[in-house]
């Protein structure tokens, strides 16, 4: 690419309906697939897509975020030109400015992007898991000389109304623009993924910053104010594995996906890799007693017991005779012997004691928590 | 009193030629996802020692690829770090570890250093040697070079003073020595010598054999804990492989399993190393398979040592024994006909 691209990434949302995961890390930081954190999807997508200036928007619990990506050397973002730039809101003379919404986050680090010179601006969301080649988008939103490019993913209609959604034309150009509608006439899903021109987004976000009733929210403000405008906007038809995080349950299907080769999202894939901070742990080890099924380990595991169907993270004990089945068990766990385990998420660091059970199917899906051992400890190991 | 380090890679180890036609013997894949090197070059870095000389002679393409600035162990440093110190070796290196040849070419390595002593190590020793222990030994013994020493004898890891180091190397020739081992063994006058006995796990890696057994000894869960210790990591390259896929009905015990494989077969009483497929039904006992392996369907191995990139197609058989395996070569391709 000649012309300069710079990503602004949104890594600022809580994800509260993730609960307890949540509490003291943003959503993007959310461990995902044995290894990763959610973050490493966009940002590994950047890299491989030739992006070399990201901009990486943070707020709520940034800390661990501001740890994890560090000088960004994992996804190769460690530059002297460009790189990767961390941006939480900060104090200016008239007071701190908290970012209301998407818009207003980009609006508060328009020096920073003034400073980057950019030709386009890509906007990503830090909490979607999906492997894209941003360099095709760009490639298109230049062909069509649009002066904003949505990428959009085809949903089941039955699911449609969750999404902002996007009604389009024969020729992709975008006519209609409806945020989760109970009657949706398209089903064409929003990514939350854009591209603009920066000059005419730059123009936007300082109207839209002056208007005291605007939510500051692309979906809500920029985009629809765009298009009463008659600007040029299309649709970008992505084709592929994608996935909002935004439940337990969810967390858990992403999961589960990885084990389903028809589920289309592949993370042996050497000319795509997703890239992350490495601890640096031996290899995993199945003991004699061990036996693993239809299931992804990580390094630093030691399995003595029978886990099927499931993903475990790093550095995790699991003990001769305790079960684990359709579950993911975070890093730094150990699963005591006899303990048995079925579509339960297990957080990083927690012990589940020996003869621990949680695996009735009618309840769904599990969130363990130090809480739950707790109280079953209490209560007299029933 | 501080510490630097002169990691010998050069050092001839005869027993270990088929692994090292592309390579030499500090870059041998160890454990799944190391190479030897790494264990020497991470008991250095847990001891804080910050000034590194790897002393290496061709073929180091695999070795520099690996090492590249030292990032992976904190010794990418704007003060001291790593040092690559190639050696010209005309004729043909040593047997023995600490060549004062190699030395006397970077004898500026020894002279700009502001440590007072020195650390020299080969990369064919796995252990977790703890210099920092060593050296307080070395300087309340009071002798002139201290040997670190194992159940069964040298762990060729020597300590003494930077000045006593110039002196060697400024005088080696008139002497008759040609190494730190070389002078240790020979115990020359006037120098006087210690010896810190190490109680840990080690092992010496220096013929297939050794190699074959000391791999497979991992599977050894008291080894294990005493060379991953949690707070002296050993640090590699790190690759980025997704874990490790093991699909319904493969079978897998007694083995240690780098990252980034995909496992249909079974596998028992083996090591597999990064990005290694094992096909339907293909059953490996005892292996030693490195990185980027392909065993397809139905092929049965037992003591087999894979070395990279090794291609095995369906149906092979292939059986060595513990005292005899069989190797096969980087990047070879085994069919079935090549196998009966």
């Amino acid at each position: 690419m000649n012309e300069k691209v710079v990503a602004m990434l949104l890594a600022g949302g809580q994800g509260s309906r993730l609960k307890s995961l949540t509490y003291d890390i943003a959503k993007p930081a959310i461990p995902y697939g044995g290894k990763y954190r959610i973050i490493d999807f966009p940002l590994s997508n950047c890299t491989n897509s030739g992006i070399t200036t990201v901009g990486v928007l943070t707020q709520y619990q940034p800390h661990a975020l501001h740890r994890y990506i560090g000088l960004g050397t994992p996804w190769d973002l460690d530059r002297h030109k460009g790189g990767v730039t961390m941006l939480p809101p900060y104090a200016e003379i008239d007071g701190i400015k908290w970012y209301a919404g998407t818009a207003s986050a980009i609006y508060q680090n328009i020096n920073f992007l003034t400073s980057c010179e950019p030709d386009y601006v890509l906007i990503l969301s830090g909490d979607h898991i999906y492997k894209m080649d941003y360099e095709k988008l760009i490639e298109y939103h230049k062909e069509k000389q649009a002066d904003v490019t949505i990428s959009v993913l085809e949903v089941p209609w039955e699911e449609a109304s969750r999404f902002g959604l996007v009604d389009t034309d024969d020729d992709m150009n975008v006519i209609d623009f409806s945020e989760k509608p109970e009657d949706p006439k398209s089903n064409l899903a929003s990514m939350g993924v854009y591209v603009f021109d920066w000059k005419k987004l730059e123009s936007y976000l300082e109207d839209d910053n002056i208007i005291e009733e605007s939510s500051h929210d692309f979906g809500k403000d920029i985009l629809p104010k765009m298009l009463s405008d008659q600007k040029k906007m299309v649709a970008y038809p992505f084709k592929g594995y994608w996935k909002d995080v935004g439940t337990v349950d969810s967390l858990w299907e992403a999961n589960m996906d990885l084990l389903d080769p028809s589920a289309g999202l592949v993370l042996h894939d050497p000319a795509w890799r997703i890239y992350s901070s490495n601890p640096q742990l031996p290899p995993q080890v199945i003991t004699d007693s061990g036996r693993v099924q239809g299931s992804m380990v990580n390094e630093g595991c030691v399995i003595s017991g029978t886990v099927r169907h499931s993903v475990i993270f790093q550095n995790v004990l699991i003990e001769k005779g305790a079960v684990v089945e359709d579950s993911v068990v975070m890093s730094g766990t150990k699963i005591g012997s006899g303990a048995h385990l079925n579509r339960v998420i297990v957080p990083p660091d927690i012990t589940v004691p020996e003869n621990y059970r949680l695996h009735d199917p009618a309840k769904g899906i599990t969130l363990l928590t130090q809480d739950l051992v707790d109280s079953w400890k209490e209560s007299g190991q029933q | 009193m501080t510490l630097m380090a002169a990691v010998d890679a050069s050092v001839k180890v005869a027993g270990l030629q088929d692994l090292t036609i592309h390579r030499s013997v500090s870059s041998i894949p160890f454990a799944g996802r190391y190479r030897l090197i790494d264990f020497a070059l991470s008991n250095l870095v847990n001891a804080d020692i910050n000034s590194v000389g790897i002393f290496a002679s061709q073929p180091f393409a695999s070795l520099i690829d690996h090492i590249g600035v030292g990032k992976s162990w904190d010794l990418d440093r704007r003060k001291e770090g790593l040092f690559f110190l190639p050696t010209s070796h005309q004729n043909g290196g040593i047997a023995t570890v600490g060549s004062f040849h190699d030395f006397e070419e970077h004898i500026q390595f020894f002279e700009k250093s502001r440590q007072t002593h020195v650390v020299v190590t080969s990369s064919f020793v796995v252990g977790q040697l703890d210099y920092k222990e060593m050296l307080a030994h070395h300087l309340a013994s009071g002798k002139d070079i201290t040997e670190a020493v194992g159940a069964s004898g040298s762990l060729k890891s020597y300590i003494l003073s930077r000045r006593l180091m110039l002196e060697l190397i400024r005088s080696y020739r008139e002497k008759r020595i040609l190494s730190i081992e070389d002078l240790v063994n020979l115990k020359k006058a006037p120098y006087s010598y210690g010896v810190y006995e190490y109680k840990g796990y080690f092992a010496i890696i220096d013929s297939i054999q050794q190699y074959f057994k000391e791999s497979l000894g991992l599977l050894d869960e008291n080894n294990r804990r005493l060379l991953f210790l949690p707070k002296e990591p050993i640090y590699t390259k790190v690759k980025d492989e997704p874990p490790t896929r093991y699909l319904d009905g493969s079978k897998v015990s007694n083995s240690m399993m780098a990252n980034g494989s995909t496992i249909l077969g079974n596998v028992k009483n083996s090591i597999v190393s990064r990005a290694v497929t094992v096909g339907i039904n293909a059953s490996l006992d005892s292996c030693i398979i490195m990185q980027k392996c392909t065993i397809e369907e139905n092929c049965e191995l037992s003591y087999v040592i894979a070395d990279k990139d090794v291609y095995i197609e369906k149906g092979v058989t292939l059986t060595g024994t513990a005292d005899r395996p069989i190797v096969l070569r980087k990047g070879e391709r085994v069919t079935k006909e090549d196998s009966q």
